[in-house]
């Protein structure tokens, strides 16, 4: 199936560099094994068919003429410029780097993606409304492979919602995601990324970013759906006070799989970065937590922090963490923390005692614990759908 | 700002005096069923032990080496001299101990220690035991203390009921390996009810080049028992890699304690990848103190099995990596039982291009509600030569559980050498305290004498040459 008979006909009529990439991936991909994700019981995964994808995934507003967005699936005009970009991701090598999720997941994603936007923020622009993708999955394009390049160059300003999503709950469909971004100087750029999949749905996704001189990266995943759900999000502080900060939500229950993996590599000196997980696991959920806190040789002065929080909602339910902390160099300061645990029985009662039921209770306090995150989704109508889908979950 | 913290090697020419080989037998190099027959042979060992030796050397032939954790790829298994046995028949009088092995010992301050208070001592030169006393009384009360080559005989029951049931050959390339050439150790029964209030202590030494050491530990606890056991380790320093392969089995019984503790200080050509664990019954306390300052790689990381309702383990540590050390250690805790609880508080220094790993699990099974447990780590850096990881796994299957972590990694605090030279207080001399500081809760927990064999690792060396 992932033959060069597909690769030939998805070169065919398409810009010659980009299509040349395409061969050279296929064949990586040709000699990668495929990694089994053993913490989430999920061996010898077998990707499904190809398909392509057509369905409309961007919305034009007003006010983003500034921006330059392109298909990364059209015959491209600006090739060299965006092979320029994606050239940036193999100078910055990491010893205990493990780029992508997978280097298999990541090779099929380079070489068959059936979607994708490269969006640039040129210069010194600031463009006030986020940007919305919508990947929507359907009984005609129940197939997803996402290759986004996302560059916001010196000065500016922007913030991308993705969202992955479905209406269909009896679909089965499969996603293999990749979005690289790089912040140049003194840019921000924020990155929320919704996933609410069914349960009988599969959802791989990649996530590199290369973050410049006071550049500053924040993303807010939200993971909500997917029968298997692996994702990883790597970012590489390369220079002086370059940011990131990673704002986590994942609520899992009945039998989904989470396996979230998030990376900072700190190569630059005065560096920054947050990780905050926050999540919910109910019935016989499984999720395991990987966070890298990383600081390289020449990091000095750098500051790493990251948290992990999570909820106990059942006995069944099946919880690790690997937090993890590797420094090669004294001047700095990293530091992790988790807690894991019931819901406060005390606060519990609290709330009873004010007339609520235990259910109602219960469902306060998980929003609680979401609430702070959700507040940095900028769209009201998807924080609002978002905040149902967990509601009426809790209560399932 | 960025001025550096200086902390001198442990001064180690106490610890590598060593004397000329000089022994009665060694085994073949490489490792056969031949070989394997006659190191049963010399020890004259029931059958079954000959028998459980040969099987545990095809589970070792069958098992790779493991590829995570330290590169332990200098290890050359086939040309590790695996058994070696010194000039000297055990001996219960310390006059008759010959007089170069003496010399060892009197430089490590052993027959001091037993002169002072210590119930007995069993300290393992290379492959055997060369002294053994326990006092009097313990020995009226039941309580057991000797080589574990006589209680392989003396009480085979006992043993072969306990003997690499916790730890088996099938669990690692190196089990497999002690299974099948082990000797030496000790072995230590307390009856129920019985207190055991001075520290049991062995020192164990390696001495041939080339030799492994793969001394047993077995230790049983019986009901409301209480004994702290006190193990040493310190070996002289040679050209060829060498390898120890101990396993320390520990028995806790319901309402019993038991404290363990090592200061590890092997020389700086050593693999250290013993494997310790404890089975801990209802209301059983397990207590680890442990100090890993020497050998070129190690690979510790002592598990608490925590087995019945309210068990309870707690783990001590402090790490010191310095140049040309690769020390990966940490606690394993499994709660596997309602209301068990654990704490582990883990410390690690890394200067001068040592490497310095925290490695630790902590799982909570089905079974566990009401478990808490607390792991702290914390890594100091004393220069920006050196690596220092943490990497803390956290299983949980059950709901009803409180579990917190917290890591942090760093250099001495500026702001707490600035408030304490604001006391009046030199900044080397601060330096120094904070890094004493630093190892203190182990040294807290270790009794006098090994606290000062601790003090002459760390604290005395830093005092004078810090800053």
């Amino acid at each position: 199936m992932y033959n060069k008979k597909l690769v030939d006909n998805l070169t065919t009529g398409q810009s010659n560099l980009l299509s040349s990439r395409r061969r050279d991936n296929f064949d990586d991909f040709e000699d990668l094994t495929q990694a089994d994700f053993k913490r989430i019981n999920l061996f010898d995964y077998h990707f499904p068919e190809y398909n392509p994808y057509n369905k409309d995934y961007l919305k034009e507003k007003k006010g983003q003429d500034k921006l330059l967005t392109k298909k990364m699936t059209d015959n491209l005009n600006n090739e060299e410029e965006i092979l320029n970009y994606l050239d940036q991701f193999n100078d910055k090598e990491v010893e205990k780097g493990n780029q992508g999720l997978d280097q298999k997941y990541l090779a099929m994603a380079k070489t068959f993606y059936n979607t994708g936007l490269f969006i640039k923020t040129p210069k010194n622009v600031e463009v006030k409304l986020p940007v919305e993708i919508f990947y929507e999955l359907d009984e005609d394009n129940p197939f997803l492979i996402d290759n986004n390049l996302i560059v916001a160059e010196e000065n500016s300003k922007l913030t991308i919602v993705i969202d992955y999503r479905m209406q269909d709950q009896k679909l089965e469909a499969f996603h293999n995601g990749l979005t690289r971004v790089i912040v140049k100087d003194n840019a921000v750029l924020n990155i929320v990324k919704v996933q609410r999949f069914n349960n009988q749905s599969d959802h791989f996704d990649s996530n590199i970013s290369l973050v410049s001189n006071q550049g500053e990266l924040n993303w807010i995943p939200i993971e909500l759906g997917g029968r298997n759900s692996v994702t990883n999000n790597e970012n590489t502080l390369m220079d002086d006070g370059s940011r990131a900060s990673i704002s986590s939500v994942y609520f899992a229950d009945g039998e989904r799989k989470m396996d979230l993996g998030f990376k900072m590599n700190h190569q630059g000196r005065h560096s920054s970065s947050e990780i905050e997980s926050k999540g919910v696991l109910k019935d016989r959920a499984q999720k395991v937590f990987r966070g890298d806190l990383y600081f390289q040789k020449g990091a000095g002065q750098s500051k790493g922090s990251e948290k992990e929080e999570v909820l106990l909602l059942d006995k069944t339910v099946d919880s690790d963490s690997i937090p993890a902390l590797f420094s090669e160099e004294d001047n700095v300061e990293g530091e992790h923390a988790v807690s894991a645990g019931q819901i406060d029985q005390q606060r519990l009662f609290y709330l009873m005692s004010r007339g609520m039921t235990k259910e109602e209770a219960k469902q306060l306090m998980v929003e609680a614990t979401f609430n702070p995150i959700f507040d940095k989704i900028p769209l009201n109508d998807l924080k609002g759908s978002v905040i149902n889908d967990v509601k009426t979950r809790i209560h399932s | 700002m960025s001025e550096k913290t200086e902390v001198n090697d442990i001064d180690r020419s106490l610890h590598e005096e060593k004397n000329k080989e000089k022994h009665r037998y060694k085994s073949a190099k490489g490792l056969t069923p031949e070989v394997i027959k006659e190191i049963s042979r010399e020890k004259d060992e029931p059958e079954w032990m000959r028998d459980f030796r040969l099987k545990a050397l095809e589970i070792y032939k069958k098992k790779d080496v493991p590829t995570w954790g330290a590169d332990i790829s200098d290890l050359d298994m086939e040309n590790i001299i695996t058994y070696v046995r010194p000039d000297a028949d055990l001996e219960s009088d310390w006059d008759e101990v010959p007089e170069e092995i003496k010399n060892t010992f009197d430089a490590l301050g052993i027959p001091e220690a037993e002169k002072e208070s210590l119930a007995g001592v069993g300290a393992q030169y290379d492959s055997e035991v060369v002294y053994h006393n326990l006092k009097e009384e313990m020995v009226e009360q039941g309580v057991i203390y000797m080589d574990m080559e006589n209680a392989v005989k003396e009480h085979e029951d006992l043993v072969k009921e306990h003997f690499m049931k916790l730890i088996t050959p099938n669990d690692h390339k190196f089990s497999a390996l002690h299974g099948a050439v082990w000797s030496g150790g000790s072995f230590v029964y307390v009856p129920s009810g019985v207190d055991v209030d001075i520290p049991l202590q062995s020192y164990f030494r390696q001495n041939a080049p080339g030799s492994g050491q793969f001394e047993h530990t077995l230790i049983i606890l019986e009901e409301g028992a209480n004994a702290h056991f006190i193990e040493g380790c310190s070996a002289p320093k040679y050209s060829v890699n060498n390898l120890h392969a101990g396993a320390v089995e520990l028995f806790v019984n319901k309402g019993a304690k038991l404290r363990y503790s090592t200061i590890e200080n092997w020389s700086r050509n050593m693999y250290n990848l013993n494997t310790k664990r404890a089975l801990v019954e209802e209301d059983g306390v397990i207590e680890w103190v442990s100090g890993s300052f020497g050998s070129k790689v190690s690979m510790l990381y002592p598990m608490s099995i925590l087995k019945g309702p309210r068990a309870r383990a707690e783990f001590t540590g402090v790490t010191f990596a310095a140049e040309g050390q690769y020390l990966d250690t940490g606690a394993q805790v499994i709660h596997a039982a309602p209301n068990t609880t654990s704490t582990v508080n883990a410390r690690s220094i890394a200067k001068d291009g040592g490497h310095a790993f925290y490695r630790g699990l902590l799982k909570a099974t089905e079974n566990a509600h009401g478990a808490k447990a607390s792991v702290s780590c914390e890594s100091l850096m004393l220069d920006n030569e050196s690596k220092s990881d943490t990497l803390p796994i956290m299983k949980l299957q059950t709901d009803d559980i409180d579990i917190g972590h917290e890591a942090k990694v760093g250099r001495i605090s500026e702001e707490a050498i600035f408030y304490l030279m604001s006391r009046g207080i030199s900044e080397e001399e601060a330096k120094a305290m904070i890094v004493r500081g630093f190892v203190e809760p182990i040294a807290n927990e270790l009794p006098l004498e090994y606290a000062v064999e601790l003090n002459n690792l760390i604290n005395l060396e830093l005092e004078g040459t810090i800053g």
